[in-house]
């Protein structure tokens, strides 16, 4: 096209002009189908082109495809296409990279954006915003799993956990910590100090449900994925740490000053605080917790005191309900 | 006749908010004209973006843009997101509301990408109507960008600018010329950027949006990267001349420098509103500007990439915030 020519000045009165005589323009919706079954094409602009889903909207034969798309002065039309069909999945890919920055780093960037990429084939984002891109990741991982055959549903667990539950569990650490970190919060609320557990009694105490704070999880994990996560965000670049075996490991997640925080928890611990944020009272929470413990009875009473302190300290209160 | 800039002041010099920043901004309270801030990263916030976007209300004129309202998707428009929209702009007083000219998914899908869409009466039609229940729900001024584009399609009947005039037109909306995605766009489709800028109705120009892009010899990306060049500082001082000045943002979204830097790019803007650069043809620059490194960028880029390998660096927009966490 010559240069300054406005884009569709030459065009006029060829077949396909919108509203002409003998319009053959597709819709817009047409359009609008065809070219995104052609960018999000796993296979890129030229596969996407040629593949069933697009030629059901807008049938192409080989070389047909500039009836479409125009070509440039430089780029032919299937080139200017890729470049779509490129930052579809570059860019989701480094989005995912992002969310999940210690898996990613774990698996290393080839597996790591293998797996991605098969994920956003099957989890396509369906929101305005990118934050919930990987909001199904961990999801994913368990369903594609390669330690469990056939339908993903009706596959038993596996007896002991295996490779794959520590990138799930990795996963969902991630992807807890990002929620808290942007979710609703309690700065600037007033929440149940240490000196507040005090002053209820011991019978208070025991009666007492307590209200945790919106922002608090708890969670449970089968690898020590904790642990882990603090080992790589220390290692300098090139200095992975070593993958760990398998083993129980339990953290509450907490947001204070909008900086996420991570709290190591002890089975009984983590037992304790969930069976309170279930909406038992305190007593009844601490009878599910002793039979948790390793500690006697005695040893855990006097625990309890310390341990309630230092998370009414961390804000993982905000009242007595 | 309209007034200039659709009657909304002229903020001066602005930056766009990004999170590597918010420290400094909060700690230096830099003096900033305005600021303006991704829809998509506040509206959901309930963490430190959302208090961090509440105290610099409290100090700077805040705009709001997005980068999701997909005005041309056939999908329906989602109610959701703009009463988000409606309810954050609100909260940060802002002076108004942005999107771009493009459609980013259908069938419920979002690419994240800001797709072309095709210049047809039939997509005037559509967009228009779309715009004035954008226009409704915010109850706030809103204003459209012109993207950078990589295609352009067969059946398009008229040129974007004569798109966007008769959609500005139709649908009594606002401009946002974003002045390096006509440089990016004219050069990818073979068009004159300065013809562009010379036929858009000026007094509907209410921001200009300045950045800088990559060049790959055959086509130039969006990439938000890097310092302005001259031949895009040229055409600003066009538009700047054409519209007797307008709020002007620098966008920097990849390899973001320290606050500073970016903000001593949007400065530069003050030479061109009264100093002329040579008067080289922006279209002219467009040619030159091929130097030996952009050829090496665009043979490995474009070769990668129709291979299925690695290609060239994103155009924008990416934008995901960190969490911070101990």
């Amino acid at each position: 096209m010559k240069r300054g020519a406005p884009a569709g000045s030459s065009e006029k009165g060829k077949p396909g002009a919108d509203g002409g005589p003998g319009a053959a323009a597709p819709s817009l919706d047409v359009v609008q189908r065809w070219f995104q079954e052609v960018i999000t094409h796993p296979g890129g602009a030229s596969q996407g082109i040629a593949s069933a889903e697009a030629q059901r909207f807008i049938p192409l034969g080989r070389g047909e495809l500039e009836r479409m798309v125009r070509r440039s002065r430089r780029l032919t039309a299937t080139e200017r296409l890729s470049i779509y069909a490129h930052a579809y999945y570059a860019r989701l890919l480094e989005c995912l990279g992002e969310c999940f920055p210690v898996l990613a780093r774990a698996l290393g960037e080839e597996v790591f954006d293998s797996l991605a990429f098969e994920y956003l084939q099957r989890y396509p984002s369906r929101s305005y915003t990118l934050d919930r891109l990987g909001e199904s990741f961990a999801r994913f991982l368990e369903e594609t799993r390669p330690d469990r055959d056939g339908d993903a549903d009706s596959a038993e667990e596996p007896a002991t956990p295996a490779w794959p539950d520590f990138l799930i569990d990795l996963a969902l650490l991630e992807w807890t910590i990002a929620r808290v970190f942007d979710g609703p919060g309690v700065e600037r609320q007033p929440l149940l100090g240490p000196d507040d557990v005090r002053t209820l009694g011991a019978q208070g105490f025991a009666a007492a449900r307590l209200a945790p704070v919106v922002c608090l999880r708890l969670l449970a994990f089968r690898y020590p994925v904790n642990s882990y996560y603090t080992a790589a965000r220390r290692a300098g670049p090139g200095d992975e740490p070593p993958l760990p075996g398998p083993g129980a490991e339990y953290v509450a997640l907490c947001r204070s000053d909008f900086v996420v925080r991570r709290y190591p928890l002890e089975r009984a611990q983590y037992v304790l605080l969930k069976t309170i944020e279930s909406g038992a009272s305190v007593g009844d929470a601490l009878a599910a917790a002793a039979q948790e413990s390793e500690l006697g009875d005695e040893e855990l009473a006097a625990a309890l005191g310390d341990w309630f302190r230092t998370w009414a300290a961390a804000g993982f209160f905000q009242s007595v309900a | 006749m309209k007034p200039p800039r659709l009657g909304h002041d002229n903020l001066g010099l602005g930056v766009g908010l990004r999170s590597v920043h918010f420290d400094h901004i909060l700690r230096h309270q830099p003096e900033v004209d305005w600021f303006e801030v991704i829809s998509e990263n506040f509206v959901d916030s309930g963490g430190r973006p959302r208090y961090v976007l509440q105290q610099i209300a409290e100090r700077y004129p805040v705009v709001m843009h997005g980068v999701s309202l997909s005005i041309g998707s056939t999908d329906p428009l989602d109610l959701a997101y703009l009463g988000k929209l409606k309810r954050l702009a609100s909260e940060v007083k802002a002076r108004w509301v942005s999107d771009h000219l493009c459609w980013t998914g259908v069938l419920g899908r979002n690419s994240h990408d800001l797709l072309p869409v095709p210049f047809t009466e039939q997509s005037l039609r559509h967009i228009v109507a779309r715009l004035r229940i954008v226009q409704d729900v915010l109850e706030r001024p809103f204003v459209l960008e012109n993207p950078s584009s990589y295609v352009t399609f067969e059946h398009s009947t008229m040129s974007e600018w004569e798109f966007v005039c008769r959609l500005a037109e139709e649908a009594d909306c606002g401009l946002l010329l974003d002045v390096n995605n006509v440089y990016v766009s004219s050069f990818n489709h073979d068009m004159d950027p300065e013809e562009f800028i010379r036929s858009l109705p000026h007094e509907r120009i209410v921001q200009f949006h300045l950045a800088g892009h990559s060049n790959y010899v055959t086509h130039l990306i969006d990439t938000h990267d890097d310092h302005v060049i001259d031949p895009v500082w040229r055409l600003y001082r066009q538009a700047h001349q054409a519209t007797g000045g307008a709020s002007t943002l620098l966008e920097w979204d990849a390899k973001i420098p320290p606050f500073p830097v970016v903000h001593a790019e949007v400065l530069k803007a003050r030479r061109f509103m009264d100093r002329h650069l040579p008067d080289v043809p922006a279209a002219a620059a467009a040619d030159e500007n091929g130097d030996e490194e952009a050829a090496a960028r665009a043979a490995a880029g474009v070769e990668s990439m129709a291979a299925g390998g690695p290609g060239p660096p994103l155009p924008h927009p990416l934008h995901h915030v960190r969490p911070e966490v101990a």
